[in-house]
């Protein structure tokens, strides 16, 4: 028995030992390198000279970073709360029985597998385009043409145009997590309610979202892993010099470690460190909340 | 049998190092190009043909902007052999100092500098702390670009040279029917700081930015409202304050429907596939300000710049890689391929649609770091793009741009 033991041990050594490497040690000396003012990402800890919580007074005393946490938070909620209905009506409706159900949901998942770079060209350069765009135009043929002259990427509108643009790929990733959960649910169930007169939105209403309250934790805890990381649609909406509308705590990150923009400006890693450590609090208190309200396992089906 | 196949093995193991000792040298360059770009194909030929003449190896890797900007300094640390890399001249100098090889006595054995722009090597001596650790490639300048063939229509018959002058040209371009001064949100903020360090010298524009002096330094003010004039008459982009980059670049100016842009003399070569080789650029100083610190002989210039790795074993040959570069038919190929401005002297002939940036580029001795410092405190400068965008845009007066920004710098 004790053979055995030592046995393990030694087969899941290098799979532990890559595990410390790869997962524990970077986020043990991140967490270090937030208490220190280190110059470069890559310096070795010789360099590095200790400013205790200096970093994370910093982040609290820069404006542009609470701007940064404010267009995280909107991101997060306002795009979550849009993304999770849109999602979930889709789902939904391609469950229902309609015609078509492989094309549509193709169809609708589409901006996945397209570059965020290519679709955000798309957004920028051709929707959005205040000369010949498509709502310019479009806004034009139905008659408003007040509403056509709107600059979409003009500073306050152009949270919310990266924030629909963003959504409207994302919406896609989530249905099809909703709608892999809807179809593990027995069709018996349906054909039981609508024996004893339940419509389909009763259906919906009793039947599905009870059933499906563990696919919307995971698809929560999905958008907020991802919300927490937005950086690729930030940095493509303001691609050379970052901008208040657009900015994300990542990219406030990016700015301080590589010194991003045109200018070389002063570099701290350790600022870096402190704002991926915030980020990492962020995703552990919302799982923690998620796990807190929602409660998955009491149905068993 | 056994011995007979390792003697074998062993035979071609030796044979194989031999052939590798026999093949040259290896000199590992990483790029700030992209292998798509003209000028990753030209270096590539340049080379290629560095190889075939010399036989020695050259792992060129293309990197582009972002890749050597966050990969380069992580692998140096990590000891990875890199002899030779590229990037801007402040990048190399001012972040990648401590890997830099002292250049001086390569330069002078090759007799470098003869054919080299004093100007620049000096500005790479300056950036190295009084040493040459950086060779200067790509030279390029920061001006006011224009539309000759809308110069012409609207009856311009001279480049602006004072402000006055300049409102003049914007009417008469407005005139006859363009926009006489567009922008992307890339680059606006360089309008600011041109106008400012026009007043101040960049290290004024600096220490505005820096200490946030928005109300305290009346210089401020007085750009805001030129700004503010400029915008109630009309002479800005109407889609100055949303464009993004490169919106209006494309759409507005090598369309040929803006008469001037303050850019970087690569915006030819940006746009070259829009405006077709037949475009008629202009180029000119930003315009002088009554009363201000710095002329026409200030702008922003600077160049690509190599460096070589003080750990090199083979810096020597990388330095002939740079010399292969930036000499001769390569650099003329560079100048062409590119449309951009050559390194070496001997090369006089400019690209036809570069021809205005010469006498501009003769005229400049003082220079001004990027956007005339206008950047240079990072957490302020999404924050004054914003205002700025607003000011250029019409939505506020120039007493609220300065009142925004003073309140905004105070709460950094």
């Amino acid at each position: 028995m004790r053979q055995n033991k030592a046995v393990i041990a030694i087969f899941l050594m290098p799979a532990v030992l890559f595990f410390c490497l790869i997962f524990i040690y970077p986020i043990f000396r991140t967490g270090l390198m937030s208490f220190y003012e280190v110059e470069n990402i890559t310096s070795g800890m010789n360099e590095w000279k200790f400013s205790g919580l200096a970093n994370y007074f910093k982040l609290a005393d820069t404006s542009l970073f609470r701007i940064s946490m404010w267009n995280l938070f909107r991101i997060w909620a306002v795009g979550g709360v849009a993304v999770m209905l849109i999602a979930l009506f889709f789902a939904g409706i391609l469950n229902s029985g309609i015609k078509a159900k492989k094309f549509f949901r193709a169809v609708i998942y589409m901006p996945n597998i397209i570059s965020a770079v290519a679709l955000a060209t798309m957004w920028l350069q051709y929707v959005y385009n205040p000369r010949f765009g498509l709502f310019t135009t479009f806004f034009d043929a139905v008659g408003l043409t007040d509403f056509a002259k709107t600059q979409w990427t003009a500073p306050g509108n152009k949270f919310w145009a990266m924030l629909f643009a963003y959504c409207f790929g994302m919406v896609g990733y989530h249905m099809l997590i909703f709608s892999s959960g809807i179809e593990k649910i027995s069709p018996e169930y349906y054909e039981a309610a609508s024996i004893d007169g339940a419509n389909k939105l009763a259906q919906f209403r009793q039947i599905t979202l009870p059933l499906l309250t563990g696919v919307i934790k995971t698809n929560l805890t999905m958008w907020s892993i991802t919300s927490v990381s937005f950086f690729t649609w930030s940095q493509l909406f303001s691609n050379v010099v970052s901008d208040v509308d657009t900015i994300s705590p990542v990219v406030y990150l990016y700015n301080q470690v590589f010194s991003g923009g045109n200018v070389v400006t002063e570099r701290n890693a350790g600022v870096g460190a402190a704002v991926g450590i915030l980020m990492g609090i962020c995703v552990v208190v919302v799982f923690l909340l998620i796990n807190l309200l929602i409660r998955d396992d009491e149905l068993e089906y | 049998m056994k011995k007979i196949v390792s003697l074998m093995l062993a035979a071609v193991l030796v044979l194989s190092i031999g052939a590798t000792l026999a093949e040259g040298k290896t000199i590992v360059y990483w790029s700030m190009w992209e292998s798509t770009e003209p000028q990753g194909q030209v270096i590539q030929k340049a080379v290629d043909a560095y190889a075939a003449e010399t036989g020695n190896k050259v792992d060129v890797q293309f990197k582009g902007r972002t890749g050597i900007r966050e990969g380069l300094q992580p692998a140096l640390d990590a000891g990875t052999a890199i002899d030779l890399f590229d990037e801007d001249i402040d990048r190399v100098n001012r972040l990648w100092a401590n890997y830099l090889l002292n250049l001086e006595d390569l330069a002078k054995e090759t007799g470098y500098e003869e054919t080299a722009i004093a100007g620049l090597m000096g500005s790479c001596r300056e950036a190295g702390g009084g040493e040459l650790k950086s060779i200067p490639y790509q030279p390029n300048v920061f001006n006011v670009f224009y539309n000759q063939d809308i110069f012409d229509e609207a009856g311009i018959t001279e480049p602006p040279k004072t402000w006055d002058e300049f409102l003049d040209a914007c009417e008469k371009i407005k005139a006859a029917g363009y926009i006489p001064l567009t922008s992307d949100d890339a680059y606006i903020l360089c309008n600011l700081g041109y106008h400012l360090a026009r007043y101040l010298g960049s290290e004024g524009v600096s220490k505005v930015v820096k200490e946030g002096l928005w109300a305290e330094e009346p210089a401020v003010l007085k750009t805001a409202q030129a700004f503010e004039e400029m915008a109630t008459k009309g002479y800005f982009s109407p889609t100055i304050g949303s464009s993004v980059w490169p919106t209006n670049q494309n759409g507005e100016m090598a369309l040929g429907l803006a008469g001037m842009y303050l850019n970087g003399s690569w915006l030819p070569n940006e746009v070259k596939a829009m405006t077709g080789p037949d475009f008629r650029w202009g180029c000119f100083a930003y315009p002088e300000l009554e009363g201000g610190k710095d002329g026409a002989e200030a702008s922003n210039y600077g160049a690509q710049v190599f460096g070589i790795n003080k750990n090199s074993e083979v810096a020597k040959e990388a330095f002939d890689i740079i010399i292969k570069i930036t000499k001769g038919e390569y650099d003329k190929m560079l100048s062409e391929e590119s449309v951009g401005i050559p390194s070496d002297t001997t090369n006089t002939e400019w690209p036809t649609m570069l021809a205005s940036v010469k006498p501009v580029m003769d005229g400049l001795s003082t220079r001004w770091t990027w956007a005339a410092g206008i950047e240079d405190n990072a957490d302020m400068t999404p924050i004054i793009k914003q205002e700025l965008q607003k000011l250029c845009a019409g939505e506020i007066t120039a007493q609220q741009f300065v009142d925004n920004l003073e309140a905004k710098s105070a709460s950094n």
